[in-house]
């Protein structure tokens, strides 16, 4: 087959539309700018969300604490994210001499690409009308969005574990390894816990995922919509749990462990670089959050959203400061796992967990399509 | 369609660069980067086919086998043996030129060879792929995961099983080779421990004993005072630096 009708697809619908052609509930076509426009957007929604998200977390850990938090810079500490960025813009960058210099340039890049990357998949939205022109309220609508998303979280591990071992620094390497060691057993229960969903959607694409979920269904006078976390309580748990040790936030956040290991992978990092690290790590928190509000909360779903799109993104939103404020809560409740503890935890518990929530799930299916019984 | 065409030759021509640089990298780290860079180009070409399906399994599978590969250089290989390690022998050099050139035989008459072949009768397998798998057919099934787990699971499903079976074998290789000797033994002497330094007995008895919290690991039966012939604790602890930590942590007398 020749090269160039090989690639049957692509180019004719722009990267936001399906290569290969699926015919059903198909999302509607828009040029290729506008999709660009719409992905610059998100990637600025994101890149201020994560600023901000770092002045969140300081002052909900502040209110915790019984502290005050930053107050000085703006009103009550409005600008301090940004005061932050200037200085780590100002700051000296340093590379060590025995470092293995292209590699300790290349990886902060990887976890900042990888992790802002993600966000093409997440829908915020159906297709909207804005001054005459049909826009997408998301960038790409892969039929394997999940796994995308699932792919790249575990590309951003990459970011870590080269930056590791190019400091040339022991402390590096150890947080280096654990992260990878981490992440390899924590991406498997990450991954096998939104089988049920997978199952019970019957599509891989993130956006057919949440428009499942906005059918409301009807249990005698109960009204409950058909949100997976209804169904899937347990896939939800886990995923909660996984996700939190992919992005290596407390109290999973060993390759960190500032208490044994200096600050762990990034002890050698300064200035720009480091930052590339915050914001790869803030923004995966913040990534990892629109999934799973996308795959077990509805998403956009509420009340008002046929009426107001706008709306939805407000729910989305309030779903997602919900998770946020869950990280947070356990960084300010929770110790440190012990490394032993963690893995047990992967490997011991969550993934029999999930076994089961495969099989039942399937099973449960089955029995839905009649082919059981 | 000439868009097309351009970013295939670039996501090739990397691939294939990169898979150069993989050979040629003097560090194996490198040669790691280079690996996923190249699988990486190789899922864009699969996604350009629109095998979504295959390029973000591809990406999934091979980060985390390339992550392993790391791992291992990482670990294991000394710095110091690395020029030792890419000056190969003469016979090794012969043979390994020899493989090659087998393979890219192989491979060149595999691809002047080729034909589309097989395909299911859509009367005996009804929506099940028919071949060829032109982006028509895979349509018709629902989209291209649809069209792969159906194949896996009917026609080739006895490999699937098969494969399924080699890598549990794998598994259950690697724990019993990770097996130290007398697990239950070694397991249960370690939990009794707190660090290296505390004279041997100390540690799990009475009221020097760590208070064991409601969620702490299952405590070593105390030695009884009486049976004890070491003295208790004194105020100073001797710092022993020793590579075997269960020489000098584990609680007993009989060694």
């Amino acid at each position: 087959m020749p090269v160039g009708s090989a690639a049957t697809g692509f180019g004719v619908r722009g990267w936001g539309g399906r290569a290969g052609g699926h015919a059903t509930d198909m999302a509607a076509e828009q040029p290729l700018w506008l999709t660009f426009i719409v992905a610059f957007i998100f990637m600025n929604v994101l890149l201020i969300g994560m600023a901000y998200m770092t002045l969140f977390e300081r002052k909900v850990l502040a209110a915790m604490q019984d502290r005050m938090g930053p107050t000085r810079t703006g009103p009550k500490g409005f600008l301090q994210p940004i005061a932050d960025g200037i200085k780590l813009l100002g700051k000296e960058d340093l590379i060590p001499a025995a470092a293995d210099k292209w590699v300790f340039r290349f990886a902060p890049l990887v976890i900042f690409v990888t992790a802002i990357v993600r966000v093409a998949v997440i829908p915020f939205g159906g297709t909207i009308e804005v001054f005459g022109t049909q826009v997408n309220l998301f960038a790409a609508d892969l039929n394997v969005g999940a796994l995308f998303l699932l792919a790249f979280g575990s590309l951003g591990v990459y970011g870590i574990i080269l930056g590791a071992y190019a400091s040339a620094n022991r402390y590096s390497l150890l947080g280096g390894l654990r992260a990878a060691a981490q992440v390899v057993s924590y991406e498997i229960v990450l991954g096998l816990s939104l089988v049920g969903v997978f199952l019970l959607a019957g599509t891989l694409s993130v956006r057919e995922i949440m428009e499942r979920q906005s059918v409301d269904l009807q249990f005698g006078p109960l009204v409950l919509p058909n949100w997976y976390i209804l169904s899937q309580p347990l896939a939800f748990v886990i995923f909660l749990i996984a996700a939190i040790a992919e992005t290596n936030r407390a109290p999973f956040d060993l390759p960190e462990a500032e208490t044994e290991l200096v600050s762990g992978f990034h002890t050698e990092y300064s200035a720009f670089r480091f930052s590339f690290y915050f914001l790869g790590e803030y923004i995966n928190m913040i990534i990892v959050s629109l999934f799973a509000a996308v795959l077990f909360l509805g998403g956009t779903d509420g009340p008002g959203t046929e009426q107001f799109w706008l709306l939805g993104i407000v729910w989305l939103f309030a779903k997602v400061m919900f998770f946020l404020f869950f990280y947070v809560w356990l960084r300010a409740t929770l110790p440190r796992f012990r490394y032993d503890q963690l893995m047990g935890i992967a490997w011991k518990v969550l993934l029999p967990l999930t076994l089961l929530n495969i099989l039942v799930t399937a099973f449960i299916r089955l029995v839905g399509n009649g082919q059981v019984f | 369609m000439a868009w097309n065409t351009l970013i295939f030759y670039l996501l090739g021509g990397l691939a294939v660069l990169s898979a150069l640089g993989m050979v040629v990298a003097s560090n194996p780290v490198h040669s790691a980067i280079f690996l996923i860079f190249s699988f990486f180009n190789v899922a864009g070409i699969f996604v350009m086919l629109g095998a979504e399906f295959l390029a973000a399994v591809q990406v999934i599978v091979y980060a985390g086998a390339i992550l392993v590969l790391v791992l291992f250089v990482l670990m294991l290989v000394d710095p110091e043996d690395l020029p030792e390690f890419h000056t190969a022998r003469p016979v090794q050099r012969t043979v390994g030129l020899l493989l090659g050139a087998l393979l890219m035989l192989e491979l060149g008459l595999a691809i002047l060879t080729r034909t589309v072949v097989g395909g299911f009768d859509q009367e005996l397998y009804p929506g099940i792929l028919g071949f060829p798998a032109i982006p028509e057919n895979v349509a018709a099934v629902g989209g291209n995961t649809q069209a792969v787990g159906n194949v896996i699971f009917s026609q080739y499903v006895l490999a699937f099983e098969v494969i399924s079976l080699v890598l549990l074998v794998g598994v259950v290789g690697a724990i019993v080779l990770a097996l130290p000797e007398r697990l239950g033994e070694q397991v249960r002497q370690r939990t009794g421990t707190i660090s290296l330094g505390h004279p041997r007995g100390t540690d799990q008895d009475g009221d020097l004993a760590l208070p064991s919290g409601p969620r702490g690991e299952t405590p070593m039966p105390a030695t009884p005072t009486a049976e004890r012939t070491d003295e208790p604790l004194d105020a100073t602890r001797e710092l022993i630096l020793v590579r075997d930590p269960d020489r000098y942590t584990t609680i007993g007398r009989d060694r």
